[in-house]
């Protein structure tokens, strides 16, 4: 009877009050757009001379929530070859038409705030050698772009598969360094904007 | 160096002698109400009394006595009055006075065991009068915290400490809990702002304030839910009800920061109109970078703009009265906690200087937050034999935008942009003062609408909400010999309707209810003239905010993403709250103060347990992954937590000029449930103060020299710790630590023991009729390098180093 007296005649009286006092007032919130939520990173591995093209994802399924991100199978090279590296990240939550779509226009925008870094385990390239720059900006990786300063971004990039099969783990950073970025600035500085990891492996 | 920094100090005087001189004309070309009436409350043996209640009528202003007996009135037109001071257990005394300038009493109250007198007050203290474990900060001990937040101003509360987020930031924590579980009126209105984020400052201009009182009891049940760790008043004085026109001008200065803070008022009476009185006040505030011993602690300034209005008609029998006030403030956040992921976390706490620590600047850029609140105030009250009636009527906004660093075109657009419209009215009847036995009856009601202001482009942290709450109470005082008890209850209803947007950006709608009783029952005992010993038992109860139930995302400087209550464990969904375990959180709390007083020895113990059933906290649950990286996730969840503690406070009057003062605050606090420890829980405190007063010396009045030394002990209870970097390590290998072990932890051990030198000195001087104090304050003196446990900056930066301070104050 309490239950019934508070949930409903008593709720309706507090409703009517509220609504009283609040007037006209709408309290219905508007949805907002999320464009800085990335929800999906290609990596697109293009043959120097032709040939198949590889596509690695990773999808981000609920933004905030407790899940883990997708991760689509691993990135397969062939032995030898060289592949440019086009990144390209997407906010599948706006719109396609809507310049937030495309957040790797946007880094590119504002390229000397922006810098990709890369790291890989198992020596899966013969250039550049090593293990990346996320540990040591100094090291060795390949860039094909540059922001209006002459320091490197990182969307391009370019890479020759070791010559024998290898596998390992191949990790990709997104910093973003506004009045930080520097011609030695490393991935230790700014803030995440991206951190993603693959399985790589070069195949005969 | 010192020839340095002595030409700076001899520039600031300089400046300082110049605005003398121009106030002093200013101040001599009006005749206004400027005179002080001070003294001292002492018993036969020639002890102070604390607490003793001074009126002056017919101005109807009145204050309560400080620790050591001693009270000020101010701004008091020239003229014949009329004082009674009252004291529970000793006779009530009235005696005429004449005031011209400045007067001055010691005041000798005779001890009453027959016929105990309620401690009576006008309005402005009415607020204590069922409380019996409270401190007031008032008088000389409120005027040196000018300069200072209102938060941080109350550390100076024993039982008082701050949560604080760098070094603009504080939130007062009485006996263990703060934030919803500390209740905070401002002019008799509750405070209604975001107070659900732990770097959510009380938005409070504390030159507002007469006196503040921290009730630490639950025995202030009038007020609402909520006061489960206690209340903070903010009281100011009475306005002038006599003709005439006077003020108080404060000027300070302060090396760490580089700050300046003005803050004048301006109060009068109408001529003709007898009963009329009205009050002008406002402050401003500038702060750059503040600095530790080491380094500076780049984008921590504040800009602080505040004003407030009052008008009103007070006679014997009736008043009303109008306020209006505005407080604003816009405040940098450490630029190097400016974090995303895990690893950037890792980064930030194992690196000093913080990341972008560049030389010292006023800019504040991003992160940063502007926040506004404006109160409009209109109450009322009449007494006659009947009774004494209030009425009050309080409209407040408060506007909270907070500024990441964000890319594109998103730089400068705010990623929390909220404003919360609260409308609270009250009435409420006493049994008129003469009586012995007395009651006051009252209900209470508040409407809130909290919105989301569109245009963030991000899914909002909390959700709008619609919040109307009501509540009755009553509250019953009688006296039996040598006794003094009260009891009182009061039944509170809330309803919520919570609209907002989940992690896919998908729209929710929910309605709840809450609805539960508060009792609190207290006895206060007379012992004898110089002892006595006040209990108070409590039962309260409050609704859960908003925060709690549909938090989602991450806070700033946090790098750690929160879920509300509400939220399905794996999928994150919005639930019916019938479908969670949730049971309102309810504390029983326990205080008693013992007070005794020898010939040249004071003490006052007190004592308190405080059992918070189904306590809310966030807790450490496991980690998550998106395209940024990895992210620890915290949800919050009830437990049961049991906080104990013992407040002690003793004036030693070495010789009647030297006055040694020991101070220990001691608090521990578990959560019972899990048999583990809780996090944030401010460390033990010991204070010891020594200070030498020279009243009256040639024309140099109130001198006083004091050194302080604050020691804040290590916190041995604090949880276990769990680095990121081990949570990111086991993460590598899979294994997620926190859904593992989710007991809770904190990411950094916690810092060593500190201890603070503090010194001062000042004096006043009256020139015609304006009196002038002057105080000069280094703290910190010896640059000690620290952290301190509830700043949670302290992952990232060391506390702020040596500050020198000077602080003039006119009052005319």
């Amino acid at each position: 009877m309490t239950q019934y007296f508070k949930s409903s005649k008593f709720q309706f009286l507090v409703l009517m009050l509220g609504l009283l006092i609040a007037g006209c007032e709408s309290d219905d919130p508007q949805k907002e757009d999320t464009p800085e939520l990335i929800t999906k990173a290609t990596l697109t591995f293009t043959p120097a001379g032709g040939g198949t093209v590889v596509v690695a994802t990773a999808t981000d399924p609920d933004g905030e929530g407790v899940k883990d991100i997708e991760v689509d199978g691993a990135i397969n090279l062939t032995a030898g070859v060289s592949y440019t590296l086009t990144l390209s990240l997407i906010n599948e939550l706006a719109e396609v038409s809507s310049p937030e779509y495309d957040i790797t226009e946007e880094v590119e925008e504002e390229g000397d705030e922006h810098m990709f870094f890369y790291a890989w385990t198992g020596d899966v390239f013969s250039d550049p050698s090593g293990n990346g720059n996320i540990d040591d900006r100094t090291d060795a990786v390949n860039y094909e772009d540059e922001d209006l300063t002459g320091e490197p971004i990182g969307i391009v990039t370019r890479w020759t598969a070791a010559s024998t099969s290898a596998s390992g783990i191949f990790r990709v950073v997104l910093k973003h360094q506004p009045e930080l970025k520097t011609s030695t600035s490393g991935a230790d500085t700014g803030e995440t904007d991206l951190d993603i990891e693959f399985e790589i492996n070069v195949v005969n | 160096m010192l020839t340095h920094l002595n030409l700076i100090l001899v520039k600031k005087i300089l400046t300082l002698a110049v605005v003398l001189t121009l106030l002093h004309t200013s101040g001599y070309a009006q005749r206004g109400c400027i005179s002080v009436f001070s003294g001292q409350v002492l018993d036969e043996q020639d002890n102070p009394l604390i607490g003793a209640a001074i009126i002056l009528n017919p101005t109807n202003k009145g204050m309560v006595s400080d620790i050591e007996g001693n009270f000020e009135l101010k701004e008091i037109c020239a003229g014949s009055y009329q004082v009674t001071v009252q004291f529970l257990g000793y006779q009530e005394q009235v005696f005429e006075i004449s005031i011209n300038g400045s007067a001055e009493k010691i005041i000798r109250l005779q001890p009453d065991v027959q016929t105990l007198h309620e401690i009576l007050v006008e309005e402005k203290v009415a607020h204590v009068e069922t409380a019996q474990n409270y401190a007031v900060l008032s008088g000389e001990k409120l005027a040196e915290t000018a300069g200072k937040t209102l938060g941080e101003s109350l550390k100076e509360v024993s039982g008082v400490n701050t949560i604080q987020a760098g070094p603009g930031i504080f939130k007062p924590v009485i006996h263990g809990v703060h934030s919803q579980r500390v209740l905070i009126l401002n002019h008799g209105i509750r405070q209604e702002g975001q107070q659900w984020g732990s770097e959510h400052a009380p938005e409070i201009d504390p030159f507002i304030a007469s006196n503040i009182v921290v009730v630490k009891d639950a025995s202030s049940i009038k007020y609402g839910t909520d006061a489960l760790g206690g209340v903070v008043i903010v009281n100011p004085a009475e306005l002038p009800i006599t003709e005439g026109i006077g003020g108080t001008m404060n000027l300070i200065g302060q090396s760490n920061g580089r700050s300046g803070t003005v803050s004048g008022l301006l109060e009068g009476g109408l001529k003709n109109h007898k009963g009329w009185g009205w009050r002008m006040q406002g402050t401003g505030k500038r702060s750059g970078d503040f600095h530790t011993p080491d380094y500076s602690l780049t984008n921590t300034g504040i800009k602080e703009l505040n004003f407030s209005g009052a008008v009103g008609y007070h006679d014997e029998q009736k008043g009303f009265e109008v306020f209006v006030s505005h407080f604003r403030t816009d405040l940098g956040i450490l630029r190097g906690v400016a974090i995303s992921n895990l690893d950037d976390l890792i980064a930030a706490m194992e690196r000093e200087p913080p990341q972008s620590t560049e030389d010292f600047s006023y800019d504040i850029g991003e992160p940063r937050q502007k926040v506004s609140h404006n109160l409009v105030k209109v109450s009322a009250h009449k007494q006659n034999d009947n009774g004494d009636w209030r009425v009050q009527y309080g409209f407040q906004n408060n506007n909270r935008q907070e500024f990441d660093i964000r890319r594109g075109v998103l730089a400068g657009v705010p990623s929390i942009d909220l404003q919360l419209n609260t409308h609270t009215v009250e009435l409420e009847w006493e049994t008129p003062h003469e009586a012995i036995n007395g009651l006051c009856i009252g209900v209470n009601g508040m409407y809130q609408n909290n919105d989301n202001i569109f245009g963030t482009q991000r899914i909002p942290f909390i959700p709008n909400y619609r919040n109307f709450s009501g509540g009755v109470f009553g509250v019953a005082k009688f006296v039996r010999n040598d006794w003094v008890f009260d009891v009182g209850g009061r039944y509170d209803y809330r309803f919520y309707n919570a609209k907002g947007f989940d992690f896919k950006n998908a729209s929710y709608n929910e309605s709840l209810t809450f609805g539960n009783v508060s009792v609190t029952t207290g006895a206060t005992k007379q012992i004898d003239p110089n002892q006595s010993l006040a209990i108070n038992l409590s039962s309260s109860w409050r609704p859960p905010h908003v925060a709690e139930l549909y938090s989602l995302g991450t806070h700033q400087s946090a790098a750690a993403i929160e879920y509300g209550l509400l939220l399905n464990d794996s999928t994150n969904e919005v639930m019916d709250i019938n479908d969670v375990p949730f049971s309102i959180e309810r504390a029983l709390k326990g205080v008693t103060t013992y007070k005794r007083q020898w010939r040249n020895f004071q003490l006052e113990l007190s004592g308190f347990a405080n059992y918070i059933f189904n306590y809310i906290y966030l807790k450490p649950t496991g980690i998550t992954q998106n395209l940024r990286g990895t992210y620890p996730y915290f949800r919050y969840t009830q437990t049961d937590a049991f906080f104990i503690g013992a407040d002690l406070m003793m004036v030693w009057n070495l010789t009647s000029q030297i006055k040694v003062t020991p101070q220990v605050s001691l608090i521990r606090a578990s959560d019972v449930t899990n048999n583990e420890k809780l996090v944030f829980i401010p460390s033990n405190k010991f204070d010891l103060s020594i200070r030498f007063e020279e009243p009256d010396q040639y024309k140099i009045k109130r001198f006083f020299i004091e050194s302080k030394v604050k020691y804040v002990a290590r916190q041995g209870r604090a949880p276990r710790v769990v680095t990121p970097r081990q949570i990111k390590e086991a993460a590598e290998q899979n294994i997620d630590l926190l859904a593992n072990d989710n007991t809770i932890f904190d990411f950094m051990e916690a810092p060593d023991g500190y201890a603070l030198l503090n010194l001062s000195t000042g004096f006043s001087i009256n020139r015609e009729k304006v009196r002038y104090d002057i105080r000069v304050a280094a703290e910190n003196v010896l640059n000690t390098s620290y952290r301190e446990y509830t700043n949670r900056f302290r992952y990232y930066a060391d506390d702020l180093g040596r500050n020198f301070l000077i602080s003039l104050k006119c009052n005319f």
